[in-house]
């Protein structure tokens, strides 16, 4: 028997999917350790070894590949806890990096504090040189100045370096010639250069990464050292893969020197799990969710492919290597309801976190949170929240409820915490409507993945609010990155910027920019393992009309790269343009302009196989647990409704709103309008009644 | 659905009118493609009911904050009963409530069932408006008409039909074809918003929205009526002066505002400030209301709700024939621009009377826009000097001021042209853009700091316009905080001869090689600098943003700055001296 893992570390817990070759998984769930994750990683996979009656040891040899999504490098960004660090630049734009452009983002609050650089103003050292928008030498670098610049970093004892130049997008030798006085000065030291990091234009995008990257590189590089020395003790003898913020997954030694690319290493997995899932429903488009203690993500996913951005923030400070497009706000279970100075209800972004948590979880929490009102309205089982690891108290909840919210409103308590309930739906729904929109899609048309411990329960109303008619609660929808991340291929992102009117691109500079990419990429896939038959490229350009600011990333077949065919370039960009702006310039012969060369290396990866269930018929039966009582939303009252165990619901069951479906870790709360299925993966389908006939014929055998 | 209000459905509807506004505003971002739309977002989108009362609006700027309602209430009685489904009016007369000539504005009236219910409405900044200048920025002009084509309402389409005609009016009188695709832009976003609108109103009646719609107004109202009622009662007078009519050189014009709290709403009076200049140094009512209102709303509670609740409390009287509500047929096209000066006077009113909430002065606009050919493309470019233009903001009670923010009628919603971007778009070589050293105004909580800009300008016969303010006087300290510094923007020509230019100018014929220099100066120190702890001091000095000399002479704290130590014995002298 062979395993493959695929761990998430998270803020509350460490999730762990475990997949057999016979198709066969099991989810693990232990608390996290955030001084020193490892241990709980560790600890994940001992419990993995006793269950098989087996020593840490044995079972590593049966473990063929571990895929990890790690958040050491978030944390440190999050808590400014990253490395002293050092940053070389041109002089004359050394503050570029603590101004992010001069962006406050709360306008009329004048007490919204500037972001804090992760390099300090006495370590961002101006260096003589300078290279201009052509790449063309107008002032030498100063080797001696730089040589002083070195020394002076050196006499501050920091732990790594960026080194970041005007237009070294255009020509890095400049940047060559200082990374290689760096080694020799400064052997010791994390360097982080940014030609090789993001050779693209736009100098505050290139500065910020670059410091970013070098000043979280050492932790994420100790972090993983000390579990690869942990793993190898143990004669662990497999693949050791880490998620990077772009869906993809590379080799421990690549993470660590584009330790930048981790900052999304957590939430990247939930897309790409989300593709999986509603693909064995045969669609290639949908949008994910997951709401947990104090977060909501939404992303949209097209084409199989999630939407991804260049231009991410983490913390307010730019990232612009490619992460996947997540919108995050502050809704979550412990999102705290309050009444606000015209007397309105409103919930969060305040959370109550996991301490002291919601009123009911009684652990000296007052506030009165979502947890608190779902608890009320009975979608959640007092006994049975979080498999029964935390107690919920039905009468903390009531208390903090009636006092906070029903007797300023003048409502009775159930009224009050419905509003609860309909406002932070509202809250998501918005999100979810905004992630779309900016990707310049409808969300009616996108089936909706829901994940996450609260998920579930608050997804019909999220749905009904879009219109969305079709969701799908993946049967491990809490542990819903961790089996994204069994899913992930080996990738590697590479940039040029050439800047030229397309049709006057010159082919020899074009072609040459994608082999260097290219051989690039190959190399180091073929170091992570990966024979030249499984890898595949995907080409991309960003591509403007003359005289326009922001460019398009559009993806262009290898047969138009390698042939040079501006014309059928330009054709693949007009109706892009058209789709996402309204209109194109095609008739108008408006030139294109090309900006970034784009390529994509992917090294495929062996998957896990799911078994599929055996169809069991309509009848849910078995799976009946009871009646309880909840809340109607709509109606307005209370009502008995049926609750199921929703792990002994079978392929081919059927049920209809209102319901409840519990598990261990999540509950689900279907409304009125919703039906629910159950498909060859155990997945639920929960759907607009209307659609019954479509859904039924496309998910039975 | 019986008569009675639902509170939550009224905190859903403020949501989802916010989502939808949000909405049109993304639309408009992507869609355009003047720079100062795209880039800037120097827009604004919202959403009316059927007297054109706001219901939610998204400004991307606060300066547009009061800039679409009054017009939406203008166009209603214009057209009175001949609106129909289908129907597009653009919009720009700042004597009909616009606010200023370049910001055009579409309305669309939204139908259901064929009764009125709504309208949708936006308003950018276009890149041109016709006038003698390209852009609109003349400081030559004196009237109207040679600043801008006047758009007092106008339908481009009416019952859902094009007119051709008067689409074509408009536009032969543009230069730049780019404003006709910016303005599509405009009606598209329109079209977001009315869709949004409508789906609300089908969901749950017209009655219910309408009774509903009347509640979350009056639930708004109460929220600023409880805010202004933290501030004292009184009559509070403040006063500030602008700088420069752009005409007579040492010109001077005060604003004096007189500020009345009262028990259930604020009062700004403009009364007894100076006549209008001969000029475009000139305010429209609505401009110069958006700057009262964006700079009242720093001091309150930034959660409140944008709409027609909001304003009610507040009431503004600016007598016509002043510098601040210029007299038909004036050039107003600078008038967005006084918002700083009339800040500084509310300011300076309500120092004294709600000093945790006043900021220190911020720094004012001087903002300079190169043009010229690119000999590089041979193209025409236009470069809007925003990084250039972004000083510090006012410190306030708790809270330093924010370095290289940029005029308080952004409030840092203007971002800085990217460095390598700059160089891509304009022919110029940048040298500098960093942090000057000194420039925060002094206090227990220090003013932001203000930038320096220096680039070689790299194409002959360049243009450069200046239009701006802030070179005479600094921005001031509040409680004890000491000023910021002067702007400053001057041209270095390759024989070493230097140009200081004036805050409104116009300078032909620039050679390839000139350098521009411009510094934007700090903003105010809000309290006793002595009283800033040391440590806090002694950062600034290891970053290089304050000397040690400095230090020492503003803030009382002796810096070593070979070895960056303070010298506590020295410091606590320093300061007790400094005390008496």
């Amino acid at each position: 028997m062979k395993f493959k893992i695929g761990i998430d570390v998270g803020g509350t817990f460490t999730d762990f999917l475990l997949t057999g070759d016979d198709g066969e998984s099991e989810i693990y769930k232990v608390l996290s350790t955030p001084d020193d994750p490892s241990i709980a990683t560790l600890k994940g996979i001992s419990e993995m070894a006793e269950k098989r009656e087996l020593s840490l040891k044995d079972f590593l040899q049966q473990v063929s590949t571990i895929v990890h999504g790690t958040t050491v490098t978030t944390n440190a960004t999050l808590t400014y806890s990253g490395v002293k660090t050092g940053l070389l630049t041109t002089s004359g734009v050394r503050d570029a990096l603590e101004m992010r452009r001069g962006i406050r983002e709360e306008q009329y609050n004048n007490r919204y504090e500037n972001a804090r650089p992760v390099v300090e103003r006495y370590l961002r050292l101006p260096v003589n040189e300078r290279i201009d928008a052509q790449g063309e030498i107008v002032t030498a670098l100063d080797i001696e100045d730089a040589k002083q610049k070195i020394e002076n970093l050196k006499a501050e004892k920091v732990e790594a370096v960026a080194v970041c130049f005007m237009n070294s997008f255009a020509n890095h030798n400049h940047e060559e010639l200082v990374e290689k006085l760096l080694k020799e000065e400064l052997p010791d030291c994390y360097l982080s250069i940014s030609s090789s990091l993001l050779p693209s234009i736009r100098f505050y995008d290139r500065i910020s990464t670059t410091a970013l990257n070098a000043y979280v590189g050492p932790i994420l590089k100790r972090y993983l050292d000390a579990l690869i020395r942990k793993l190898e003790a143990e004669e662990f003898a497999g693949v050791l893969l880490i998620m990077t913020s772009n869906g993809g997954v590379v080799a421990p030694q690549n993470a660590i020197d584009k330790a930048a690319s981790t900052l999304l290493s957590g939430p990247a997995g939930g897309p790409v799990a989300g593709v999986l899932y509603v693909g064995a429903q045969g669609y290639k488009d949908c949008i994910t969710v997951d709401m947990g203690g104090t977060s909501f993500d939404a992303a949209v996913i097209k084409d199989k492919k999630p939407s991804m951005t260049t231009v991410g923030e983490i913390n307010r400070l730019r990232c612009a290597l490619p992460m996947l497009n997540v919108v995050t706000i502050g809704a979550g279970g412990g999102s705290i309801g309050w009444i606000d100075e015209s007397g309105l209800l409103r919930m969060g972004p305040q959370s109550a976190g996991s301490k002291p948590g919601p009123a009911c979880y009684d652990l000296g929490g007052t506030e009165p949170t979502c947890t608190d009102a779902d608890l009320v309205l009975g979608y959640l089982e007092p006994g049975y929240f979080a498999g029964g690891r935390i107690k919920l108290d039905k009468a903390k909840a009531e208390k903090a409820i009636s006092e906070k919210i029903a007797k300023p409103l003048n409502y009775d308590l159930a009224t009050a915490a419905a509003g609860m309930y309909n406002i932070i739906n509202v809250n998501m729904a918005a999100a979810v409507r905004e992630v779309a929109v900016k990707e310049g899609s409808d969300p009616r048309d996108f089936p909706m993945v829901v994940a996450g411990g609260a998920g579930p329960n608050h997804s019909c109303m999220i749905a009904a609010e879009l219109e969305i008619p079709l969701m799908i609660i993946p049967r491990e929808s809490s542990i819903f990155c961790a089996a994204g991340m069994l899913m992930s291929d080996l990738q590697h992102d590479y940039v040029k910027s050439y800047i030229t009117r397309l049709d006057q691109a010159e082919s020899k500079q074009f072609l040459k920019l994608f082999a260097e990419m290219e051989n690039e990429g190959r190399k180091v896939l073929q170091s992570e393992g990966i024979n030249d038959a499984k890898i595949s490229t995907i080409y991309a350009l960003d591509l403007r009309y003359m005289g326009q600011y922001h460019e398009v990333k559009v993806e262009i077949p290898a047969a138009d790269i390698k042939n040079c065919n501006w014309d059928k370039i330009a054709a693949t960009f007009h109706p892009i343009h058209n789709r996402l702006y309204g209109y194109s310039l095609e008739d108008e012969k408006t030139p294109v302009e090309l900006i970034n060369l784009r390529l994509n290396c992917i090294g495929k990866t062996e998957k896990p196989v799911f078994s599929q269930r055996q169809f069991a018929g309509e009848n849910p039966d078995q799976a009946f647990k009871k009646y309880r009582q909840a809340f109607i939303p709509g109606e307005n009252i209370f009502k008995e409704i049926p609750v199921f165990d929703a792990l002994k619901l079978e392929f081919g069951n059927r049920l209809k709103g209102p319901a409840i479906l519990e598990q261990v870790n999540t509950t689900a709360f279907i409304t009125p309008d919703y039906s629910v299925m159950v498909d060859k993966f155990g997945s639920y389908t929960v759907y607009n009644k209307n659609l019954e006939d479509e859904i039924v014929k496309k998910i039975m055998p | 659905m019986s008569q009675t209000i639902d509170k939550v459905l009224v905190s859903i509807l403020r949501r989802r009118f916010k989502a939808i506004t949000d909405e049109m505003s993304i639309a408009l971002a992507q869609t355009t493609r003047s720079p100062i739309l795209c880039e800037a977002k120097d827009f604004v989108t919202g959403l009316y009911d059927a007297e054109g009362r706001m219901l939610e609006q998204t400004e991307n700027l606060p300066i547009l904050a009061f800039s679409l309602a009054p017009v939406c209430k203008y166009i209603i009685d214009y057209y009175g009963d001949n609106i129909y489904p289908g129907d597009v009016i653009f919009h720009n007369d700042v004597f009909s409530m616009g606010n200023q000539n370049n910001d055009v504005a579409v309305f669309k009236p939204i139908f259901h069932n064929d009764t009125l219910v709504g309208w949708a409405a936006c308003k950018g900044h276009q890149a041109d408006i016709g006038g003698a200048v390209q852009g609109g920025y003349n400081p030559n002009a004196t009237e109207v008409w040679q600043e801008a084509l006047r758009i007092p309402p106008i339908k481009v389409y009416e019952k859902g039909e094009l007119r051709k005609d008067v689409w074509d009016l408009i536009f032969a009188n543009i230069r730049l074809p780019i404003v006709a695709e910016d303005m599509k832009a405009e009606i598209g976003s329109c079209v977001v918003g009315e869709r949004g609108l409508q789906a609300i109103i089908e969901r749950y009646g017209i009655e219910v929205f309408n009774l509903h719609k009347e509640y979350l107004f009056d639930s708004t109202e109460k929220m600023m009526r409880a805010e202004i009622k933290t501030i004292p009662a009184g009559t509070y007078k403040g006063e500030s002066t602008v700088f420069f009519d752009g005409k007579n050189p040492g010109s001077t014009y005060k604003i004096r505002v007189t500020i009345k709290v009262l028990e259930n709403g604020i009062h700004f009076d403009y009364s007894g400030t100076d006549a209008q200049t001969p000029g475009f140094v000139n305010g429209t009512y609505s401009s110069s209301a958006s700057a009262t209102i964006l700079t009242f709303l720093q001091m309150v509670n930034p959660d409140i709700p944008h709409n027609e609740g909001m304003i009610r409390p507040i009431e503004i009287e600016i007598p016509e024939g002043t510098i601040l509500n210029a007299r038909y047929p004036a050039a107003t096209t600078y008038g967005n621009h006084l918002c700083p000066n009339n800040a500084d006077a509310i300011m300076r009113a309500l120092s004294d009377v709600i000093p945790d909430r006043v900021t220190a002065e911020w720094n004012e606009l001087l903002c300079a826009l190169t043009t010229g050919i690119d000999p590089r493309k041979n193209q025409a470019y236009v470069d809007i000097g925003f990084m250039g233009l972004k000083g510090g903001s006012g410190a306030i009670k708790g809270c330093d001021g924010y370095d290289h923010i940029g005029m308080i009628d952004a409030s840092g919603g203007i971002l800085d042209q990217d460095y390598e971007m700059f160089e891509q778009q304009t022919p110029h070589l940048l040298l500098k853009h960093e942090y000057i050293t000194d420039s925060a105004g002094a206090g227990e909580w220090r003013g932001g700091l203000g930038v320096e800009t220096q680039f070689t300008i790299g194409s002959d016969n360049t243009r450069v316009v200046t239009f701006g303010d802030g070179d005479q006087e600094p921005a001031f300290g509040a409680r004890g905080g000491k000023c910021g510094t002067l702007n400053t923007i001057k041209l270095i020509y390759p024989d070493g001869k230097e140009y200081l230019t004036t805050t409104k100018d116009l300078i032909e014929g620039v050679g390839k090689g000139t350098i521009f220099f411009q510094q934007a100066g700090g903003g105010g120190g809000y309290g006793n600098p002595l009283k800033r702890p040391a440590e806090k001091v002694l950062k600034d000095v290891e970053n290089g943003v304050i000397t040690a000399d400095k230090a020492r002479s503003d803030y009382g704290v002796s810096i070593d700055p070979e070895n960056m130590v303070i010298n506590e014995t020295e410091t606590l002298n320093l300061r007790r001296q400094g005390d008496q």
